[in-house]
């Protein structure tokens, strides 16, 4: 029995959006803090091995998911200590810190290319399943990462919007001095919105190695931290608005293959191109408006009040 | 076979060397990926292991994670320095820099896993796999109920384009109605891709799935757990990864031509050559899978016995899958000729660009 279309991409999306609306929310928090961590993709490759390695070892993927958030974490501190402790230049330690996590991932990950790990369970309510073409389909069929993708979203809102401690992360992602002389200690919060935005690059890595290919293989995230960095902007800082970016965006990757699958007539090359140009096109269509609600403190490192 | 590897080499040294304190034969290896893979690098690791195991005296060095960059140079050159008289470079990329080393050690034989020219001391060899597939095609054929195959590439080079084609040829010469789907993932290793390359085919009916990428373990896997039969590639030994629903699969067997080329150095007989060889040769067909019947192995195994007895399908007149004739009566295509393919044979459903 076929899937309809529209089921296999909204299957898709789900699937491959888990791990990118992971690693949007992690980043958009460091973000918020004013601190804009281009080694992303290092995170998430991290992440992936550390929890494969883990995983592989063990035998246990709840350990390897809980060391590949501990390593995001501790990876966001070590960037944390370089540009907030050492002030160095943000850009330039985010690009080194990528090319850090490729080498650190490929070491880590090397002994245990090809293990065969049972990856994170994954669970359907019997009456979600009982629906139409669902039994069929990977809809619902999923594991706890997956499930609490959207709780995990609403949690960070409510953390950087509802909470004392969100409000004095967005006051030093503003403007630090001005944080600073209202009593807040700028370097405190940027690191433990970093740790926490670590873990939750670490925890996206996890779902790419743990749960979606069960393998790890070296830059198997094929440059989905820099897409995620360009999800916190179409999302405009915002961890609601990233839910859609992370399915509209792992839509656009699943509507190519499904297209392909159903013998579509357009060129592979075309079609491996439309989830870029649909994140062109949107920040196209979004980068003109007045309201850009990109931190006014972003990238600036805070040299204190002297 | 380009990765983006691009750090952490790991020399490994892995000494199989017998009693004798002096190795008569020292052996450098270098991968461009881990050998651990299930796939490519695995095939030549394993087969240098049983070269090791065979000929007494024999030690082998190996270079893991090698980039293709300038850096093979040095892992080479480090290798002669520690006796290697005889090296194989395994991936594509290191064609320019191989060539390099060995025209500086004229006393040191080279295998290149590629294509190009041959010299004295510089032989190049590769695995046609292309024909082999057409038994694969034979048993998804037979095995499918949906009518419907599924093949995941990495890029449409014409050396896949040419697996696909042998694979529907295959099917089709014992399944009248069969058809197989193409998904391009456009990367030779982006995983997530390949989970949903492989998922969007079961979605459309396919229930057996063969892959052309480095590592088979995503698509085996994603498609075992939706239920669906596998085709591996590469390696002999994917079959653990798919306990269910595993066929078979093609995988290298390196193991004869590296024990004659180690004789070759041993005996001072080496002389550098292009050797291509397919099934029954530096090919073999992978242990089958419970679901395959007697019967199915049967008529597989005929189809591997035909292959390597010299039969190709890649003979006129054959027509690809827009209706034009791309091969009259008495054309065929080679197995050297396989890298030029820009078609797709009828009865494939896909688009080469």
């Amino acid at each position: 029995m076929t899937t309809p279309l529209v089921l296999g991409v909204l299957a898709g999306a789900v699937l491959s959006g888990t791990s990118l609306l992971y690693a949007t929310l992690g980043e958009t928090l460091a973000e918020r803090s004013g601190i804009v961590n281009l080694g992303l993709e290092g995170v998430l490759l991290m992440g992936a091995s550390v929890g494969f390695a883990v995983t592989a070892v063990t035998g246990n993927p709840w350990l390897g998911l809980a060391a590949a958030a501990l390593t995001g974490g501790l990876a966001n501190g070590l960037f944390g200590w370089l540009v907030v402790t050492r002030k160095a230049n943000q850009l330039a330690s985010g690009l080194a810190m990528m090319f850090f996590g490729f080498g650190v991932s490929a070491l880590v990950g090397a002994p245990h290319v090809g293990a065969v790990i049972t990856g994170l369970p994954k669970w359907r309510p019997a009456w979600l399943g009982a629906l139409p073409w669902v039994s069929a389909s990977t809809l619902f069929n999923y594991d706890l990462l997956t499930w609490l993708a959207l709780p995990v979203a609403l949690l960070v809102w409510w953390l950087l919007f509802k909470t004392r401690w969100g409000l004095g992360v967005r006051a030093v992602g503003e403007s630090p001095a001005a944080a600073f002389a209202s009593g807040r200690n700028p370097a405190l919060m940027q690191f433990q919105a970093l740790g926490l935005g670590g873990m939750l690059g670490g925890v996206a890595g996890a779902h790419l190695s743990l749960s979606l290919t069960l393998t790890w293989a070296e830059y198997m995230t094929a440059g989905r931290g820099f897409i995620a960095i360009a999800l916190v902007i179409f999302s405009k800082w915002n961890p609601l608005r990233a839910v859609v970016g992370a399915l509209l965006f792992g839509g656009a990757e699943a509507l190519q293959l499904q297209l392909q699958a159903r013998g579509s007539l357009i060129s592979p090359f075309i079609l491996e191109m439309m989830p870029y140009l649909l994140t062109l096109l949107v920040l196209l269509a979004w980068g003109g408006s007045r309201r850009l609600a990109a931190p006014a403190g972003l990238g600036r490192t805070f040299f204190g009040s002297d | 076979m380009k990765k983006h590897s691009f750090v952490a080499l790991l020399l490994a040294l892995a000494c199989f060397a017998g009693r004798a304190e002096q190795p008569k034969l020292v052996i450098g290896a270098v991968y461009v990926g881990s050998v651990n893979d299930y796939g490519y690098n695995r095939s030549f690791h394993d087969a240098l292991a049983q070269v090791a195991r065979d000929l007494p005296g024999v030690k082998i060095l190996e270079a893991e994670n090698v980039p293709e960059s300038a850096t093979v140079e040095g892992i080479m050159e480090g290798m002669i320095q520690q006796g290697a008289k005889l090296i194989f470079p395994t991936s594509f990329g290191y064609a320019a820099s191989a060539r390099k080393v060995a025209k500086r050690h004229k006393d040191v034989a080279f295998e290149y896993a590629g294509d190009g020219d041959a010299s004295r001391n510089f032989g190049v060899f590769f695995g046609s796999t292309q024909i082999a597939w057409y038994p694969m095609g034979v048993a998804a054929g037979r095995m499918t109920k949906t009518n419907k195959l599924g093949f995941v590439m990495g890029m449409p080079i014409g050396y896949a384009l040419g697996n696909v084609n042998a694979f529907q040829m295959g099917a089709r010469s014992v399944n009248k109605n069969v058809q197989t789907i193409v998904v391009v993932t456009g990367g030779w290793a982006d995983k997530a891709k390949e989970a949903g390359a492989a998922n969007a085919l079961i979605d459309q009916g396919c229930d057996v799935v063969g892959m052309h990428v480095d590592s088979p373990a995503t698509v085996i896997q994603t498609v075992e757990a939706r239920g669906g039969m596998s085709i591996g590639f590469q390696s002999l030994e994917a079959r653990a990864l798919a306990p269910k629903g595993w066929l078979t699969g093609l995988g290298f067997t390196w193991t004869p031509f590296f024990t004659k080329i180690a004789q070759d150095v041993l005996n001072n007989r080496f002389r550098g050559e292009a050797v291509y060889q397919g099934l029954g040769g530096m090919v073999a067909v992978a242990p089958f899978g419970k679901a395959v019947p007697p019967d199915v192995q049967k008529l597989v195994n005929d189809a591997a016995k035909k292959v390597a007895g010299g039969f190709s399908p890649f003979v006129g007149p054959v027509k690809d899958n827009k209706g034009n004739i791309v091969l009259p009566p008495g054309a065929s295509v080679g197995a050297d000729q396989m890298g030029s393919l820009n078609w797709y044979v009828e009865g494939v459903v896909g688009k080469v660009r």
